[in-house]
């Protein structure tokens, strides 16, 4: 029983690490521009299928740098032409535009690509467990993770140390007064849409990799992100970080006890915290009030 | 002019209330395929086109449309063209009602097709008994439709559950063992195929444990840790569309592969082809499948699918065909639309060789409407010499053989005064 608890844990831990990894975009999003991204699903998907498509021509780990790339190019037209527009508005457009809009790229790679599932094939020693006694860690997990890690230690750094990181911040506290400063804000939310996005076309390479690619898969990995995002706590990407590790590691906890209700146990997990601590666990506040 | 750039906040308010619409609002896309002659006789069929299912439910479209148009080829139905109404159920139950309603009430259908999802088929054929419209399950495959819940005027192409797993257990326990793990989606047709095994595993002295996996669950590592604690001899695999991709790829690099057999009911053609060569393993059972060297009107059918899809024919493609060709059929033999009479004549009724497209001549059983089709029992492999040459039946089980006797499926048929 402890073998299966631990290993559900360490499991849990990894598939925490990759609601992270799109959580961290959507609240990167989020908390600059305000706008609750219900496409940020469609991005993943997006990322997995541009991925598929180059592929042929440039193999997994072309794939796998340049399809989060131009996922991201592909944010930045979106942004530029209709979430800009919506800005100062309430939430509720850019809600509604973002959910229109998951729809239209769900339909959308299945009008190019077909409803059919695709395979999408991963170099063969990334294919394989550790060993048989730690079956489900893969080296292709494995690299995920370190993928995530890599990938949220650029993010942190970028937002500590560069100019472009420390307007994304004060714009987030503040964006009145960073805008008094005579910063481009629309320029500032263009760059952090598409670094969010980046992050998801990031995800959807390597779910690709794993799960293989369907137009709707997109759905089903966001709400977990979501959640990530309220337990963890709005404004907050520590927060953000933490609350996609505890939901992965309480799905894995309850699926050793009752895996009936490993889903429903982080949709349980957000009534809680929204209940006894509203704004999250490392939350701003206000923000959630 | 100046534009604040205030934030607005989006508060918890505004996330919940978004949640609750997300949960409430269902996407749907109505469309009319073909629209022919003066007073064409209309057929309704409700798939679901988007969501998990799409991919199935596209090629019974497919189906269901080629047999539509060699109909009106021939002269249609009583002489008039047919036109084939096609909706989207969205993978849901409400909107599978209500597109059924729709159809009947202001499109006024004579005959329902539909739905892949077994759950959306039960409820669309208490809509169609109600409003006495003569309905063919193309493909939802959970026993009550020709069970505890069949009713005079429904009739289904597709396979009962109980139907495959009969048909491939015995060969399962032989071959495999009989020590097994389900992992079993967490709907109407998955308790309904588990419970098929379950019986037939406790009657050979097998044992068993396994999940109930909600629908769209992205991520089956828990489940496979489960799965390996138990330590089965055969996982069984009911999963269906997408996520029985992703199980059986998290399967395969997990390398369960090397320390237990995979076997199930349905490993569809659409699914065998969304995953990599490593994970198309495992025992399995086909509804119908294209290669059939020496049955008649096969290869053509599967000529004429190549020629529209680009690839060879599937199961699916097949049950869209056999539904909308059976209407055609008894209606032009009876010549009558009228539900009642046509519903007796399909009791009984015998598939010609052109439509069957199987060994036999497969009938709708009068007990429980059920089409005695043959069961194909095999082995899924990586392609051979054709691309979609990836499954190699062993043995064909005859419908009847496989089906049981019309007393096990509960079915109480009662036919309106």
């Amino acid at each position: 029983m402890t073998t299966l608890l631990l290993f559900n844990i360490t499991n849990g831990l990894i598939v925490g690490a990759f609601y992270v990894l799109m959580a961290l975009g959507l609240s990167l999003i989020l908390n600059l521009s305000n706008v609750i991204n219900f496409a940020h699903g469609g991005f993943l998907v997006l990322g997995g299928y541009i991925a598929y498509a180059i592929t042929p021509y440039v193999g997994f780990w072309g794939a796998l740098l340049l399809a989060p790339p131009l996922t991201a190019v592909i944010g930045l037209i979106v942004e530029r032409l209709l979430i800009r527009p919506l800005y100062g508005r309430d939430p509720l457009y850019g809600l509604l535009l973002t959910f229109g809009l998951a729809f239209m790229i769900e339909d959308g790679t299945r009008f190019i690509w077909g409803a059919q599932g695709k395979p999408v094939a991963i170099p063969p020693f990334l294919a394989q467990p550790l060993s048989s006694d730690l079956f489900f860690i893969t080296w292709y997990r494995v690299f995920m993770v370190v993928v995530v890690i890599v990938a949220i230690a650029l993010l942190f750094l970028l937002l500590r140390y560069t100019r472009l990181g420390i307007r994304i911040r004060a714009g987030t506290l503040d964006l009145e007064t960073v805008a008094a400063l005579g910063i481009n804000v629309q320029k500032l939310r263009t760059l952090n849409f598409a670094v969010g996005i980046f992050l998801a076309g990031l995800s959807g390479v390597l779910a690709a990799g794993q799960l293989g690619l369907e137009p709707t898969m997109g759905t089903s990995l966001l709400m977990p992100s979501f959640i990530a995002i309220i337990v963890g706590g709005l404004g907050s990407l520590p927060g953000t970080l933490i609350g996609g590790l505890l939901i992965g590691v309480a799905a894995g906890i309850t699926s050793v006890f009752f895996p009936a209700a490993s889903e429903a146990v982080i949709y349980i997990m957000m009534a809680v915290v929204l209940l006894v601590r509203p704004r999250g666990l490392f939350g701003e506040e206000g923000i959630m009030s | 002019m100046a534009t604040s750039q205030r934030p607005t906040r989006v508060d918890r308010r505004t996330i919940l209330k978004t949640g609750a619409a997300v949960a409430a609002v269902q996407f749907a896309s109505p469309y009319i395929i073909q629209a022919r002659g003066e007073t064409p006789i209309r057929i309704g069929m409700v798939d679901p086109l988007t969501g998990s299912y799409a991919a199935i439910a596209q090629s019974e479209v497919v189906g269901a449309k080629f047999a539509t148009e060699e109909i009106n080829k021939k002269g249609g139905i009583l002489g008039r063209q047919v036109e084939l109404l096609v909706e989207d159920s969205a993978n849901d139950v409400g909107t599978g009602v209500q597109k059924t309603r729709k159809l009947i009430d202001r499109d006024q259908v004579s005959f329902i097709i539909g739905d892949v999802n077994s759950g959306i088929a039960i409820a669309m054929a208490q809509v169609t008994s109600e409003k006495k419209v003569l309905h063919i399950v193309s493909g939802g495959h959970t026993d009550p439709v020709t069970g505890t819940s069949c009713s005079w005027n429904v009739f289904r192409v597709c396979n009962a559950t109980a139907m495959d797993c009969n048909a491939i257990a015995s060969t399962l326990i032989e071959k495999l063992g009989k020590k097994w793990y389900f992992l079993t989606p967490d709907y109407a047709y998955g308790h309904s195929v588990q419970s098929g095994f379950e019986k037939l595993l406790k009657a050979a002295g097998g044992t068993f444990a396994g999940s109930l996996v909600p629908i769209g669950t992205p991520d089956y590592s828990s489940y496979l840790i489960q799965a390996k604690a138990f330590n089965p001899q055969v996982l069984i695999n009911i999963m269906g569309g997408g996520d029985q991709v992703s199980s059986l790829k998290q399967f395969v690099q997990f390398g369960l592969d090397k320390q237990m057999a995979v076997a199930g009911t349905l490993f569809e053609l659409e699914s065998i082809r969304a995953v990599p060569d490593a994970a198309r393993v495992g025992w399995w059972t086909m509804e119908w499948w294209w290669d059939q060297p020496g049955v008649p009107h096969v290869a053509e059918f599967n000529a004429s699918m190549k020629k529209i899809t680009g690839a060879a024919a599937t199961a699916r493609n097949w049950f869209g065909y056999a539904s909308v060709q059976t209407l055609g059929l008894i209606a032009n033999q009876e010549k009558t639309l009228d539900a009642v009479k046509l519903a007796h004549a399909l009791s009984g009724f015998k598939l010609p060789p052109e439509v069957a497209l199987q060994p036999g001549a497969p009938e709708y059983r009068a007990g429980d409407h059920e089409l005695m089709s043959t069961v194909f029992v095999g082995e899924a492999h990586p392609p051979k010499g054709d691309p979609d040459n990836m499954f190699t039946a062993r043995s064909l089980v005859p419908g009847e053989k496989a089906a049981g006797s019309v007393e096990d499926t509960g079915c109480k048929m009662q036919w309106p005064a």
